[in-house]
């Protein structure tokens, strides 16, 4: 892992300037202090991956240095470096929380190894941070696509063999088609599924701030930035960074993306050194970025850039034999998470989600299917669970607009809103129980549950 | 018409076989396509030996090389001693990050793991490896995670043997990249 940021503390120069230039060469970024305060007082304002610290300083102890790193930023990795003859308080500070300890002179070898098992440690707890968030944020469904129809099995196998290489990957669909899901089931069966899958909603922040998540920034870069944070593609390190909502990255923004994809390395706000990374693209769009392209608000380049391999995830509208399938998973999900013991739903019901639209795609399915699960009475979900789905199948015919034809629709649009109570319908229609009971007759209105 | 490459000097320190720093010419000319002259023996500092170490300090080595030749890009020291950076028990070659002076030591290159002479080949390879690698620093590479590039780290000799004589695709493009740009950052 490269590009970790290391700090060196000891107060020989000669130590500090061999250490610092081996793990300059070895890819990090490298500061370090000649004694104990001066290290505290960078570590209050940089958060670093790894430390050397010297045990024998004139300021402070090592070991007194160590517990106020242990205090203030416990995730820090510390490598206490002693001589010959003082490994007793090596082992004393590894009780204490040190990682692990170097007694010079030490072979190059053991350097290598010691700082790349660290720094693999380090970004296994990170993970498991990140995984935790995700969790709490219930958004972890790797692999959690569901569909039989043939569109679905033709994306699944695309996903298979677009896994397989290592080529950045444009997922297109409507809103709520899934295409995070797309995005996270490649990563989960990537060569990189080890690493992070780090996701950004470029459009859901200010220029400004997008710029500073993308890039991360150095401690004085503007007003506020008081501690150097790491960005998004420095957290994607070794795993896949999706990028949601890739046409909304501003024109002036997009020239340092494609210089990142290009050459795999940045540099952090406010930042003088090249950073490299190693991830792979995933960007996905609802947009129409050939639009966007010919109205120069999205730059060709880029466009090529990270079109490399395109995929489709298709709207519900079109494969409507899934909506099944996907209402019992949602069901199960639901069923589990609210703790409410609804078992089954019925045929009818999966009729009628058939023979709605779905604007808002499996999204708003799994939005339907919640509140019909939160808000149900019974074991079993019926088509009156969904009737604040208002647009049935009986919609008006295009051509007839007659008064008769608009009454026929809105009476039954509210029968079924309140699951055929026709007191309540009455109250809602401003008529008579008797009047509505007509209505009923001469429309032939009926109620599909029964 | 096209940009002139620099040249790299190759400067002996102390000692050395002239055959030595022939093949390490040869081999630098040949993967990185630039000039490499050979410079007049220059004899190494007393002030860099470690007498407790006996071994000789390769940073104040790299300070040392860092004065010569400077209408070079960069001075590559050869020298038959042993070096070391203090903290370490020996390393192979220094190099200054993005700077202008690498430097060599063949003094462990010349046996194997059980202290046998090896072959005339395997050592000047491993000479050219130590110097490709040092000169790659200079050039501002990092070390390369690839398994099949010479800017791989190795601090031992099967670690070396098993690395390749040439660099990676990313090393290289990184590598020709930086050797026509000039020390102001400027592409020439």
């Amino acid at each position: 892992m490269a590009n970790a940021r290391i700090l060196v503390v000891d107060d020989e120069l000669i130590v500090r300037e061999s250490l610092m230039g081996w793990l300059r060469k070895a890819g990090h970024i490298v500061d370090c202090a000649q004694g104990g305060l001066e290290a505290l007082g960078k570590i209050r304002e940089t958060e670093y991956d790894l430390v050397f610290l010297d045990i024998k300083m004139p300021d402070m102890s090592g070991i007194e240095v160590l517990e106020k790193i242990c205090e203030c930023s416990p995730e820090t990795m510390v490598i206490m470096i002693t001589a010959y003859g003082s490994v007793e308080t090596a082992v004393e500070a590894m009780k204490l929380g040190a990682s692990d300890y170097l007694m010079k002179p030490f072979e190059p070898e053991h350097l290598l190894v010691l700082v790349d098992k660290l720094l693999r440690q380090k970004r296994i707890i990170e993970e498991n941070i990140l995984l935790k968030e995700q969790v709490a944020a219930r958004r972890v469904r790797y692999q959690d696509l569901v569909g039989a129809s043939p569109c679905m099995q033709r994306l699944f196998e695309l996903i298979e063999e677009v896994a397989a290489v290592d080529s950045p990957v444009l997922i297109r669909g409507e809103t709520g088609t899934g295409k995070e899901l797309v995005a996270k089931a490649i990563h989960a069966k990537s060569r990189r599924r080890y690493g992070p899958f780090v996701a950004i909603n470029c459009g859901a922040f200010p220029e400004n701030l997008l710029e500073s998540e993308l890039f991360g920034f150095e401690a004085g870069a503007f007003t506020g930035a008081v501690k150097t944070r790491k960005g998004r593609i420095e957290m994607a390190e070794g795993g896949t960074l999706f990028l949601d909502e890739v046409g909304e990255i501003p024109l002036k923004m997009q020239i340092d993306m494609l210089r990142v994809l290009e050459e795999k390395r940045f540099q952090r706000l406010g930042g003088r050194d090249f950073i490299s990374v190693d991830f792979r693209c995933v960007a996905a769009t609802h947009g129409n970025l050939e639009e966007e392209i010919r109205k120069g608000n999205f730059r060709k380049d880029l466009y090529f850039r990270l079109n490399v391999i395109e995929i489709e995830v298709p709207p519900l509208r079109e494969r409507k034999e899934d909506i099944g399938l996907l209402a019992e998973y949602f069901l199960s999900r639901f069923r589990r998470e609210t703790n409410k013991s609804v078992m089954a739903i019925t045929k009818d019901a999966i009729e009628f989600l058939e023979s709605y639209d779905w604007p808002g795609n499996v999204r708003e399915l799994e939005n339907a299917i919640e509140r019909a699960v939160v808000l149900a009475k019974d074991k079993v979900l019926t088509r009156k669970d969904f009737a604040f789905l208002t647009r049935q199948p009986d919609v008006l015919d295009e051509g007839d607009k007659t008064l008769e034809a608009v009454e026929k629709h809105h009476i039954a649009r509210v029968l079924e809103e309140c699951g055929w109570n026709v007191s309540k319908a009455a109250r809602i229609l401003g008529i008579n129980r008797t009047t509505l009971h007509n209505k009923i007759k001469k429309y032939n209105l009926k109620d599909r549950q029964q | 018409m096209p940009a002139q490459p620099p040249t790299i000097l190759i400067l002996p320190l102390g000692r050395l076989e002239t055959l030595v720093l022939r093949v390490v010419a040869g081999y630098i000319q040949g993967i990185l396509k630039v000039p490499v002259d050979i410079g007049e023996t220059v004899e190494v500092p007393q002030e860099t030996y470690i007498p407790d170490r006996h071994q000789y300090d390769a940073g104040l080595l790299i300070r040392f090389l860092r004065e010569f030749a400077p209408s070079y890009r960069c001075v590559l020291g050869i020298t038959s001693v042993d070096i070391t950076l203090p903290i370490f028990t020996h390393v192979f070659g220094e190099a200054e990050l993005g700077g202008h002076a690498a430097l060599v030591s063949t003094y462990r290159l010349g046996k194997d793991t059980h202290g046998r002479r090896v072959t005339d080949a395997v050592f000047y390879e491993r000479v050219a490896k130590v110097a490709l690698h040092e000169i790659g620093h200079v050039f501002s590479l990092y070390h390369c995670g690839d398994g099949k590039c010479v800017m791989r780290f190795s601090a031992k000799l099967d670690g070396l043997d098993e690395i390749p004589l040439y660099f990676c695709d990313r090393c290289y493009f990184l590598l020709r990249r930086m050797i026509f740009r000039n020390r102001a950052g400027e592409d020439t």
